[in-house]
């Protein structure tokens, strides 16, 4: 493949300096320029080319160690290669203390959780409910009702009748 | 240092003599250099084909463009109109008569890359006259 494109570009290259020349001899000036372009362009293509192809013999060469004996005294004296994935199987086998940390602070938490929520619930509800009643006694009925009958209104005529919530319902439907 | 031998040494000198050789050869080739002529004018008959023109664009008038423009780099000029002679073909008659490095000129323009679309081939240049 590369000796296919190395001969594709030479021959681009010899044919356009051959048409440029023969252009130029017959004062075609715009094909010979056109022919030019085509020969600057392979010129570029296979300065570059080889350029690349000196770099690559550098780099094999210097990368490259003549001695076998140094080789093979490199290759055993190589270190092995770390093992980055030690700590998921060490993790996997045996209690980490990252772990138990986890699951005993968890516990903690829920239990000191569970005796405040306890501890809250037998608090706050009964002292709520003895508020509420001391804010809703003003507006509670009469412990009698509201409505009172005739033989209970008459009843107070008696003399020797004392009945201070029936005197004050009449008071406030316009009885004396 | 590439160490210098008696054989790179001739090689070197062949190449350099070559490229003299072909530097000059192409300067003498392109060198305008006009002398007198015998003649009163010269004829043109071209062949012409078009492809991927404009559609307003005649093949006839694709030719006259190309020829007047190259008239422009010589001393002669068209006298008379551009005869079609069918198939492509076209006469034309120049005056005065062009030495040989202005028919030279004058053929390579008119078979270059000139207008777009058109290209044109000398079948005759020769002295009428």
């Amino acid at each position: 493949m590369k000796v296919i494109a190395w001969l594709a570009g030479i021959g681009t290259l010899l044919s356009g300096v051959l048409y440029m020349v023969v252009s130029l001899n017959r004062w075609e000036w715009n094909r010979a320029l056109f022919f030019g372009l085509i020969v600057l362009i392979a010129e570029v293509g296979l300065a570059t080319g080889l350029v690349l192809r000196r770099l690559a013999r550098l780099e094999h060469r210097l990368g490259r160690v003549e001695d076998p004996e140094v080789r093979n005294i490199l290759r055993e004296t190589r270190p092995p290669s770390r093992d980055r994935f030690a700590w998921l199987r060490e993790s996997s086998q045996q209690m980490n203390v990252f772990i138990t940390f986890l699951v005993g602070g968890g516990v903690l938490i829920s239990g000191i959780a569970w005796v405040v929520d306890r501890v809250a619930s037998n608090t706050t509800s009964p002292a709520g409910e003895e508020s509420l009643g001391r804010r809703i006694e003003r507006i509670s009925y009469p412990a009698g009702g509201l409505l009172l009958d005739d033989i209970t209104v008459l009843a107070q005529e008696v003399p020797g009748a004392n009945d201070d919530q029936i005197r004050q319902l009449l008071r406030r439907g316009g009885r004396p | 240092m590439t160490k210098l031998t008696p054989g790179r040494v001739v090689l070197g000198a062949i190449g350099l003599g070559i490229g003299v050789v072909a530097v000059l050869s192409l300067r003498e080739a392109t060198l305008s250099t006009h002398e007198p002529v015998t003649g009163n004018e010269m004829e043109l008959v071209v062949s012409a084909r078009t492809e991927g023109g404009e559609q307003n664009q005649t093949l006839a008038e694709m030719v006259e463009a190309q020829l007047q423009t190259c008239r422009l780099e010589v001393a002669s000029d068209l006298a008379g109109p551009i005869e079609p002679l069918g198939d492509g073909r076209f006469r034309a008659v120049l005056t005065p008569a062009m030495d040989e490095t202005n028919r030279r000129q004058f053929r390579g323009c008119v078979e270059d890359f000139m207008i777009d679309h058109v290209q044109i081939n000398v079948i005759q240049f020769t002295v009428a006259r």
